[in-house]
């Protein structure tokens, strides 16, 4: 086949002129982690918020047609601000998908200074849920998860001694927190084990776990550190219970046979609602996908829904779509009809979820009991 | 108790420091191009055998699809890349943006083909057993040393024994002086990445079955066979060798004095301790092309 490249320039023209672009059309930007050792969430999460953008489309809820951009913060901080400065700058998104206690920490003061809201639905360190206006939390956050599971673990199992073996940054540190704070006099602390970020070698920290004598491990880190830190300490003697947050059941964690047993904790999701929502999210990620959905599906799913939720309504008032009527608009509905249910935000921003305590079976988890916290 | 655990798992590390380590500097020492993609040559090596591992076709099919896979990629992207580059004149630094990009090409290549997530070589070889009480060890960490003993090894028989060796060690020493000799330096060069990245492969398949893999490891594996070069003393593999022990070592024994968070500073401690105070590293020797 022969190219007549001379027609290239024409076609492409013709293109461009044809192309039905206006300023209806609705781009909301994400960042999210698409190469590097976190990339395993970006595909979650896409699968989510893709997900939405097709049902909202179909549905034709909003003016224009709606896309996401994305950028790969490869779950850091500096290339997270980089997409975010592009995103406000560039595309000028007023609408912002976010994931990750550092990068949302990073981005946020972007978003607040530019009037463009950001959503996270996978970061959980309890910071996030003081970073302002423009920064919404779709995800119950950590300090939650600790303060569901520490009951479990102390009362119902009886596994006083904890060790925590976790990442060195603004959510391991923040667990770390937590779980002192949640332990009280119920247990004790008998050891802290933080990891650099881009460690990968644990054999000389499980030594020192088996030395410190717990009864249990919780794990606090993410991407395939933490799957690496699992498998370590079991192949270098760690027996004990291993306890993690809702980081950790991502498809390849759960996969880890080395998993096996291991306690987790995640937002309750009821997908059994009755509702024509979660009843169509259900059905069409399953098809979609061959698999059932996790709460990270729901959370951009929800995050993505949120904002046509918002922007629908603001078009119905002859308004215009900008960060700052979407935040004053998801204060004046204060419910709305999400994946799970109908949902409010918190005063901070946040969605309040009930915790359930789980544990991992057969590359699956099974629920242990939910406990609902303020 | 602990302090011979640490020392025991410390040496596991240092072996598969070494492997690394030492295919990079035989390249580097060789032929100067800082071969940045060596990590992504240890990324193809270890997916390769994983994939056919899993598929259940056996250690031996794996370990040579794996080798094979190394060796092709380390001359093909010498041929195309390095070379091209080299005959125009192309700097240093030019070399190492390109190789830099091979890298990064690879992981995403591999994040593509393979996925993105974690996956690890399954085997109960990576399960400790209790040697006395405080002390565990896996079956592999025997398996990572006695590999190095043996590939560097061979390694060097090869450079020592063989008219081959010989010449590469001169393509080291003076490029002008081989072409002297009527060898070409390219096919000489070739060499070199064949045997780096060959060597490679053994500490690719263990790193996958007890650290497990994901597509960005190559640039965690390219930074510590980068410090072990340095310190070891730029072409010398015995340097490389005890610099990679050394590194090993000293990260997992840190944990003994300093809180977790601080190894991997301890080994880069080392590397600057060397660069101001031995330059030359522990067997290299001070001198200018």
């Amino acid at each position: 086949m022969k190219i007549n490249f001379t027609a290239v320039p024409a076609a492409l023209s013709a293109f461009l002129l044809a192309s039905p672009l206006a300023a209806a059309d609705h781009t909301i930007g994400a960042l999210f982690p698409l190469s590097g050792p976190n990339a395993v969430y970006g595909d979650v999460f896409m699968a989510g918020s893709d997900l939405a953008v097709e049902h909202i489309n179909a549905d034709g809820m909003l003016s224009g047609t709606m896309s996401i951009a994305y950028e790969d913060s490869q779950g850091l901080p500096q290339p997270a601000v980089v997409g975010m400065t592009k995103l406000v700058n560039v595309t000028g998104v007023p609408y912002t998908l976010s994931a990750f206690t550092g990068v949302s920490k990073a981005i946020s003061t972007i978003g607040q200074r530019n009037q463009v809201v950001a959503v996270n639905g996978g970061g959980v360190g309890p910071d996030l849920a003081a970073l302002g206006e423009y920064f919404w939390n779709v995800i119950p956050l950590v300090n939650l998860e600790v303060r569901a599971v520490v009951p479990y673990l102390t009362g119902e199992m009886g596994l006083k001694k904890v060790a925590l073996i976790y990442i060195d940054d603004p959510f391991g540190q923040a667990i770390e927190e937590e779980l002192t704070s949640a332990l009280g006099s119920d247990g004790e602390l008998v050891g802290t084990f933080s990891v650099p970020v881009s460690a990968q070698q644990f054999s000389g920290v499980a030594a020192q776990i088996r030395n410190a004598g717990p009864d249990v491990v919780y794990v606090a880190s993410y991407g395939a550190q933490q799957v690496q830190i699992v498998k370590q300490l079991r192949d270098n003697g760690v027996e004990v219970q291993l306890v993690s947050y809702s980081g950790f059941i991502t498809p390849d964690s759960l996969a880890l046979p080395e998993a096996e047993g291991m306690i987790v904790t995640g937002q309750s999701v009821n997908y059994e609602a009755g509702d024509e929502v979660t009843k169509r999210f259900v059905t069409d990620f399953k098809a979609k996908n061959d698999k059932d959905p996790s709460a990270y599906n729901v959370n951009y799913y929800n995050a993505t829904l949120l904002y046509a939720i918002l922007a629908q309504a603001i078009e119905a008032d002859g308004g215009e779509v900008t960060g700052e009527s979407l935040l004053a608009k998801r204060q004046e509905m204060k419910s709305f009809d999400l994946v799970g249910g109908t949902v409010s935000f918190q005063d901070n921003g946040t969605l309040l979820f009930p915790i359930e305590v789980k544990q991992v079976e057969g590359g699956a988890t099974k629920a242990l009991t939910t406990m609902s916290l303020n | 108790m602990l302090a011979i655990q640490l020392a025991i798992t410390g040496l596991q590390a240092g072996a598969l420091y070494a492997l690394t380590a030492v295919g990079f500097s035989l390249i580097f020492g060789s032929t100067r191009i800082f071969h940045f993609a060596h990590g992504a040559t240890f990324v193809i090596a270890a997916y390769l055998f994983q994939w056919i591992f899993a598929a259940g076709l056996g250690f031996i099919p794996g370990a040579l699809v794996a080798a094979g896979g190394a060796v092709a990629f380390g001359l093909i992207l010498n041929r195309l890349v390095y070379v091209p580059i080299q005959r125009d004149e192309g700097s240093f630094f030019t070399v190492f943006v390109a190789s830099f990009g091979v890298g990064i090409a690879v992981q995403n290549l591999v994040g593509m083909i393979f996925g993105r997530g974690y996956v690890t070589v399954n085997t109960p070889l990576s399960r400790s057993v209790k040697l006395m009480d405080g002390v565990y060890v896996a079956p592999m960490a025997w398996i990572a040393i006695v590999c190095m003993v043996v590939f560097i090894g061979a390694l060097q028989l090869f450079m020592r024994r063989t008219h081959t060796g010989m010449a590469l060690r001169a393509l080291a020493d003076n490029p002008e002086l081989v072409r002297t000799f009527g060898l070409n330096p390219r096919t000489i060069g070739a060499v070199a990445f064949a045997l780096g990245s060959v060597i490679v492969v053994p500490a690719a398949i263990i790193t996958g079955a007890t650290t497990g893999l994901n597509p960005a490891i190559g640039h965690h594996v390219m930074l510590i066979s980068l410090a072990a070069t340095i310190v070891g003393g730029i072409g010398s593999i015995t340097g490389t060798m005890l610099a990679g022990l050394l590194l090993g070592l000293a990260e997992s024994m840190a944990l003994l004095v300093v809180e977790s968070q601080w190894t991997e500073a301890v080994t880069f401690g080392i590397l600057f301790a060397f660069i101001i105070l031995r330059p030359s590293g522990i067997l290299g020797r001070a001198h200018a092309h």
